[in-house]
């Protein structure tokens, strides 16, 4: 690189020079390395100069980027935040949380806002896809055992996120004003009232009334635009980071193969921070790839196919919208959306165990699974012989929560009498 | 501080160490309270002192625009109104399961929601109403109104003689 000059000692051609130069300049100004070609040294850079590629590691191991390990199901979680940050900082351009207003501002959508029908349908099922993928991935973590020392906190901060997760859904469908809003988000809310000593104070400062209202309306409002997407952002940058330091995703334990050890000299100093260890320590062999490219392009499929699968689908299903709210008449059956229909469906026979006791004891054992399970054998497989009975424990409570929402979704009709869908 | 000129002793040291261990307690105390403090006096002013809803204390107009027998639900007041010749009681129609607006029925009032049925005193017959109906106290304000108080309770079966 030649040191920078001063316009005024240029010699020879000064300012045309400059002006010619003056793109590159820029350009290499931002970039700081040209798009890598076969050297590791040029990918390691590419990765580790750029701001938004130094999340990851420049090095990534071959059994994490196998597409059946993790099924892209977390960056698929962080990529439908993404899209609904975006569309979501779209809709509050036309959106006012007012009760007389928030539900004219839906049919506006729908009738005079270029493209407002299409950004509502992305965010409504981004949204739930969102709720699924994010439950998957738990899934995920959980069968292949991942979240095992030393991964146990951020196992803990990712069943956080799924509760955020809910929650901002569950703010979320208050926002259209409409007959479901209003009759899910009370329902939802008495709920929340049979929590033990705090559960009316908790419900009247979750809806600033007595009753869901325009407070109700305000407070869902800015729990959905700000206060929930932003302790969102802080935990998955967090979650992210955590995975950086444990070393990246988890994986069996590498079998230690007889080879004869690596015996360069090793270098000390700058130097060998420069160059790299050449000093292997152990007799592991070396599994890893660049990530450039071979991580980059996973993430960018797993990137369009999620953004794909939302614009396929707002294109041919269109998110409901009901009557306004009337708040004389519950519509019969009054239902919440389809994931808290199992939590409705377990209420409905007794509100305290159902919608409380139950739920709280299933969060408290997601809490404390990885300080249960202190193995070690098994990490990184999916459905590991060596853990059959958590596995199992896992599955059955999986399986029954999702019981649940298929009883609640199709086989209860008026009164929440049982009917038959067929 | 004559530090530096001093010879120092391991008792000195000692005494220098617990020092500051007390004062990075207390320092740590200090800015950890007053973290716990915000944090309360933010919860404190999230919760209205005000509501801007409904009121909770309103009138509903003469005795007479209850003929006896009558039972009438202001569904808008989330309240029913229940005459028996000359005395008055206020029943919540709010259902004591979530919230749903219940409604008079022949044998006393019924849920749409989850199916919860109440006799005619509010006390729960069928479904998952977990308790009975509440009665709110009814007065009527010196210019002859009647008046409602949902943040009074009162037993069941308190009626108001006019």
């Amino acid at each position: 690189m030649s040191p920078p000059t001063p316009l005024q000692s240029e010699s020879k051609g000064g300012l045309a020079r400059v002006l010619r130069e003056l793109p590159s300049n820029v350009w290499s100004s931002v970039f700081r390395h040209k798009l890598p070609g076969a050297s590791g040294l040029e990918r390691s850079q590419t990765s580790f100069t750029n701001f938004f590629l130094h999340i990851h590691p420049v090095k990534v191991h071959r059994h994490t980027l196998r597409p059946l390990l993790t099924i892209g199901l977390g960056l698929m979680s962080f990529f439908l935040f993404v899209i609904l940050t975006v569309t979501g900082i779209l809709l509050m351009f036309y959106y006012v949380p007012s009760t007389t207003q928030a539900y004219d501002r839906m049919l506006d959508l729908r009738g005079s806002v270029a493209f407002g029908t299409f950004l509502r349908n992305m965010h409504r099922w981004g949204a739930h896809f969102m709720v699924a993928v994010v439950f998957l991935h738990m899934c995920r973590v959980f069968f292949t055992g991942s979240y095992r020392k030393p991964r146990e906190f951020n196992w803990v901060i990712g069943v956080v996120l799924l509760l955020l997760t809910l929650f901002s859904s569950f703010t979320g469908y208050l926002l259209p004003w409409d007959q479901l809003a209003f009759w899910a988000i009370t329902v939802g809310t008495a709920i929340a009232g049979y929590a033990p000593f705090v559960g009316n104070e908790m419900r009247y400062l979750l809806l600033g009334d007595n009753a869901v209202g325009q407070e109700a309306l305000l407070r869902f409002y800015v729990l959905h635009i700000a206060v929930l997407p932003a302790l969102m952002m802080l935990l998955v940058a967090i979650h992210f980071w955590r995975i950086r330091k444990d070393g990246g995703l988890a994986r069996p334990a590498e079998p230690v193969r007889d080879v004869a050890p690596v015996t360069r000299p090793r270098l000390i100093g700058v130097q060998g921070f420069v160059r790299g260890p050449f000093t292997k320590i152990g007799n592991t062999p070396d599994n890893t790839v660049y990530a450039w490219p071979h991580l980059f392009i996973a993430e960018l499929f797993v990137f369009v196919l999620t953004l794909a699968v939302v614009l396929v689908m707002s294109i041919f299903f269109d998110a409901p919208l009901e009557e306004p709210v009337n708040m004389t008449h519950p519509p019969n059956p009054a239902k919440a959306p389809w994931y808290f229909l199992g939590l409705q469906e377990m209420v409905s026979y007794s509100a305290f165990w159902g919608g409380v006791g139950i739920p709280g004891l299933m969060v408290l054992a997601l809490l404390i699974a990885p300080y249960l399970d202190r193995g070690t054998k098994g990490t990184g497989e999916w459905f590991a012989k060596e853990r059959l009975l958590a596995n199992t424990l896992f599955l059955t409570f999986a399986l029954l929560n999702i019981i649940m929402i298929v009883i609640g979704t199709f086989f209860r009709g008026p009164n929440w009498e049982f009917v038959s869908p067929w | 501080m004559p530090l530096a000129n001093t010879p120092q002793t391991n008792a000195d040291d000692e005494a220098v160490g617990s020092r500051r261990r007390a004062l990075a307690f207390l320092s740590g105390f200090g800015l950890f309270g007053s973290a716990v403090l915000s944090a309360f006096s933010n919860l404190v002013f999230i919760r209205p002192r005000a509501t801007y809803g409904e009121p909770q204390r309103f009138s509903i107009g003469k005795p007479d625009d209850f003929p006896p027998g009558a039972k009438l639900a202001l569904d808008d007041r989330r309240v029913c109104i229940v005459r028996e010749r000359d005395r008055l009681a206020a029943i919540s129609t709010t259902c004591t399961h979530l919230g749903c607006i219940v409604s008079p029925s022949d044998t006393g009032f019924q849920c749409p929601c989850h199916g919860s049925r109440y006799d005619q005193d509010g006390n729960v017959t069928a479904g998952p109403a977990p308790k009975a109906l509440a009665w709110y106290k009814v007065s009527v304000l010196p210019n002859g109104e009647v008046e409602v108080d949902k943040d009074t309770e009162v037993p069941p079966g308190t009626y108001y003689d006019l």
